[in-house]
Order: structure tokens, then sequence, then C-alpha cells
């Protein structure tokens, strides 16, 4: 082999220095427009949040850790994050059993399912404002006449009117708009499991409740795992459809921790402490994603 | 076809729950439509009752009193510029990562823009405010920046992990034709990672176009910026009394996605099953 000339080899690692230069200027317009926009305002909310600041006021100063404290002692935001755990709980027990169950019921049906599959997707394309601000109209004007007719108590007045049944109207919109990517996803798992393994359970004798629980739903995990982190994090900072149906109300009954969060800040001057929120809100979200990882990462070695 | 009995009992289970599944999901359009045809009257007289004529006053209050094209435009605006500029920026990073994963900057700055998947948009919503205020973005610009940043952290996870199955011997070969860096990556690459890039654009596209909160704390305090889902928002609260005008623009504020749903039905379901990974 001959030795490239003293040329080539300059020529070519001048050319791998230009690359290399081109590479991190492909990077720059993304990690500046990140740095700018998105760290600088965390860490400006990590300052604010130790200011007694009220958001209008010419000057502030450092407190330090007290609205911290505030916070921690402040009912409304107990009442705010006691409210966010019973919904995110109803709502991924919710969203995993409904779309597993839509999907078992597509997939049972075969080629003629691609009406249903249209049909049941069509929510998740739509604005969460406006089919909250539909539903609020439906739960005023359309139930209550059936629920008197049918003599169906809690139906015959809109369920979010009332503080003891408004969390469940907002979870049955949100259910309604928010199973239908899980059901796709369900689907796309089911169809993975090779046939095969059906039919060798199928001759070995066991039965559908057998196959669905040591051949499907092994397959199903990681989806089931995946949906759990996603559904949760989306409990815990719901705040479309509550802002569009009952704004918190009635009497702080569906007063999410971002609707607080929000109040706090836009309409009730209390700038500082609502940042002091959204970083506990932060610590909250990111310890219950972290447990559901471990979790379900242990189970699924366990029922290996 | 052979079908046990109770593999028969088990389709006509299914079919009864989904068809009255499939009844539940329908039921708001249903109400949606007939009641945008009705009059007040005819409203209050039966809510369930098919309208007796095309009473159409409604969708021309909408459009003229209400200016449904003003708030359209601005939402197609914010949309197709968001979207064109996370097309532009965000698989060009991406590229530039995974081809180099093994040096210090391209492994940190990796890291650094996947921490943004785990913040949610609540944390930093507050101080948000202020800090486009004081840097005078509380505009239309402000939130499609805000909207470009916010999607480059799902953007950057899924491209990075597609481009790393891309072999880079075609980048090579053409880079040895005489190709420069950057002409490699858009004859190239761009053609090889469409498949990811349509992906995270169709998923952006709806994200935008129906994001409330962004525009909420961004655009609320000035009327004639207003997107779509903000001005449902106002809406409301302006014509509580005239329900069947609210759902007439109910109505149109949800035809624009439902045509492009009919239309790009495939590429719309594997972008949001694809991209579930997202907050």
């Amino acid at each position: 082999m001959s030795k490239p000339s003293a040329r080539a080899v300059a020529s070519s690692t001048n050319g791998m220095k230009r690359r290399n230069r081109v590479m991190v200027l492909f990077t720059l317009p993304v990690v500046l427009l990140f740095s700018t926009f998105f760290t600088v305002p965390v860490i400006l909310g990590v300052y604010y949040s130790m200011t007694n600041w009220t958001g209008i006021a010419k000057d502030y100063k450092f407190i330090g850790l007290r609205n911290y404290g505030n916070v921690l002692t402040d009912k409304r935001f107990w009442n705010a994050i006691f409210f966010n755990f019973k919904y995110t709980i109803c709502l991924v027990i919710g969203v995993l059993v409904l779309s597993l169950l839509i999907a078992l019921a597509i997939n049972q049906l075969g080629k003629s399912s691609t009406v249903f599959r249209t049909i049941y997707f069509i929510p998740a394309v739509l604005s969460l404002v406006t089919v909250g601000l539909i539903w609020n109209e439906l739960f005023l004007r359309a139930f209550p006449p059936i629920g008197k007719a049918l003599n169906i108590g809690f139906l015959s007045t809109s369920l979010l009117g009332n503080p003891a049944t408004a969390m469940f109207g907002i979870l049955i919109v949100n259910l309604w708009q928010g199973c239908a990517t899980p059901t796709v996803l369900f689907i796309a798992g089911l169809q993975s499991v090779p046939k095969d393994l059906y039919e060798a359970a199928t001759i070995d004798g066991a039965n559908a409740w057998q196959k669905f629980k040591n051949i499907t739903v092994p397959f199903l995990l990681p989806i089931v795992t995946m949906l759990v982190i996603t559904t949760t994090k989306g409990g815990l900072t719901i705040f479309d459809y509550i802002q569009s149906m009952t704004a918190g109300g009635p009497a702080q009954a569906t007063e999410a921790i971002g609707i607080l969060i929000y109040r706090h800040a836009m309409s009730e001057g209390k700038f500082a402490q609502s940042v002091a929120e959204s970083m506990c809100l932060f610590v909250i979200v990111a310890i219950v994603s972290f447990a559901t990882i471990k979790l379900s990462s242990k189970k699924q070695v366990g029922d290996d | 076809m052979r079908l046990s009995v109770g593999g028969k009992i088990l389709k006509v289970v299914s079919y009864a729950f989904l068809i009255l599944g499939a009844l539940i999901i329908l039921f708001p359009f249903f109400v949606t439509i007939i009641t945008s045809l009705k009059t007040q009257q005819e409203s209050a007289e039966s809510f369930f009752a098919l309208p007796s004529s095309f009473y159409l006053e409604n969708f021309k209050s909408v459009f003229q009193k209400a200016g449904y094209f003003t708030y359209f435009r601005n939402s197609a605006l914010i949309t197709i510029t968001s979207v064109v500029l996370i097309f532009l920026l965000d698989p060009m990073c991406a590229y530039g990562i995974s081809r180099n994963l093994h040096k210090p900057y391209f492994k940190i700055i990796h890291y650094y823009l996947l921490c943004g998947i785990f913040v949610p948009f609540q944390v930093v919503m507050i101080p948000l405010v202020k800090y486009l205020g004081t840097l005078h973005l509380t505009s239309q610009l402000g939130l499609i920046i805000m909207h470009v940043t916010f999607a480059s952290s799902q953007a950057i996870f899924l491209l990075v992990n597609y481009i790393r199955s891309v072999p880079p011997d075609l980048e090579e070969a053409a880079s040895i034709d005489g190709c420069t860096t950057f002409g490699a990556y858009w004859r190239v690459v761009i053609p090889l990672v469409k498949p990811m890039t349509m992906t995270i654009m169709v998923l952006n596209a709806l994200w935008v176009w129906n994001d409330f909160q962004m525009p909420l704390i961004i655009l609320n305090k000035s009327a004639e910026t207003w997107t779509l889902p903000l001005f449902q928002y106002n809406f409301k609260s302006q014509y509580t009394y005239d329900y069947n005008m609210a759902f007439a623009s109910y109505l149109v504020a949800m035809v624009p996605v439902l045509i492009v749903y009919v239309c790009a039905q495939k590429y719309i379901v594997a972008g949001l099953t694809q991209g579930a990974v997202k907050t």
C-alpha cells in the first residue's frame, strides 16, 4: 500500500475539521433557542420562587425559601394536590381498561374493523378546549332532560355544577378523548403477538383467559408502562378541560394544581408563590414518573 | 369460516360493545350539528329534535360578528410557521448529534435537550409570562418561538434514534463525490429520514393548532392575535346566552382538523402513536 501524500493527509484533516465545525453549527440554532426560551425561564423561575414579587410591583426582594413554606402550609395547595392524585388514579385506570377493551374488541373483528378504528380515533385530533366546551353544554342542556325523564338523580342537574360529581364530569370528557391514542397503541401491540403462540397454546389445552394472561399480557406490558407514565403526567398537569368547563369550581372542587398556579399568578397577585407551586409540581411529576418506571420495570421481570 | 359457539358470542359482544362506544363518540358531533342549525326557540322546545329547516344565521354570526376568519388565519399562520421552523431546525440538529455521539460536546447537548421531556409546561408557564414581557415577545412571534422550542426535545429524541438506524455510507459517498456537509445532509439525509420528519411535523401541526395554554398566557390580552382555541374560550363567556351560535362556532372550529384527518388519516394516526412518548 502506498503512503498517502502529506498534502492529502493535510487536506483530509482540514476537511474533517471543517466537517466537525459544520456539524456544531447544525446544532447551534436549536441549542440556542432551547437555552434562551427554556433553560433561562426555568432558572428565572427558581429565582422568582425565592422572592416576594407580586408580579406587578416594581421592586421585590429575596426572601429565601419562605414561599415554599407558605405553599406547604396552604390548604388550597393540598386540596389541589389531592384533587390531582384522585383524578390521575381514576384517569389511568379508566384509560387502560377502556382502551384495552376497545382494542380487544376491534382486534376480534378483523377486516370489518376499519370503520370503528376511524371513528374511535376522531377525538384525538380535536382541541381539548373545543371538546371541553361542547361537553360543558351537553352536561348543562342535554343530559338533565334525560336524567329527569329516567328519574336518575345525579343526571338531572349538570354533573359539573355539583362539587361531589364535578370531577367525574371532567373525567368522562377526558376519557372520551383520551382513549383514542392508547387504543391504537394497544391494537398495534395485540397484532405484534405471533399467531402460532396462540395455536400452540390451544393445542396444549389452554383456555382463553390463560392465553390472554400468559401470551397477550406480556406483549402489552411495555405499552402499559408507557401509557401509565404519559397518562399520569397528563393527569397531574391537567388544565385545558378544567379551564374551559368549570374553571376550578364549584367551590374549588376541581381546582387542579395547574389551575391554582394560573390563578395565583394571573388574578390573585401571588406571583412568587405560584412559581414556588410550579416548582413543587415539577418535583412531584419527576418523582411519580421515576417511581412508575421503577415499579413497572420490576413487574416485567417478575412476570417473565 | 368455522367459528365455535364461544367465538360467535364473543364476536356479537364485540360488535355490540363497539357500536355502543361509537355512538358515544359520535353523540357530541350529532348534537353540535343539529344545534348549530336550529334557532334558539327550536332548541328550547326540544334539544334533540332534528332541525326543521337549514337555519344558517348562527354560522353567519360566527363568520361576521365574531370574525372567525381572523382567528382561523392566525391559527394557520402560527401553525405553518412553527412547523416549517421545526422542519428546518430539528432534523439538522439531530443529524449533527447522531453522527457525533462519541464526542463530548454532542453527547452533552443531547442529554441537555432531552431534559425538556421531563419538565411539564406548567413549570415554566408563569416565569415565561414575565420573561417574554421583558423581551417584548408577548406576540404571535413569541408564541411561534415557544412552540418551536417546546417541540425540540421530543423531536430530537425521536430523530436521533431514527437517524442512528440509517447507515452513514450514503452521506460519505456523497461527500467523496464532492458534496459539502450541508449538501450531503440536504440531498441525502433529509430524504432518508422523511418518514420520521413527517411524523414529527404532523404531530406538532396538531399540537400547535390545538394548543390552548401557551396562547392563553401569551396572547390573551390582544384579541386580534387570538388563535382558534383561545377565541372559542373567550367566545364562551361573551355569548353564553346564545348557545346555538356557540355550537356553530364549535363546529366551524372542528371542521378544518376533521377535513385534514379524513385526508391524512394514515399519517396522523402514525404521528400521534409514535409521538405518544410526549408529555
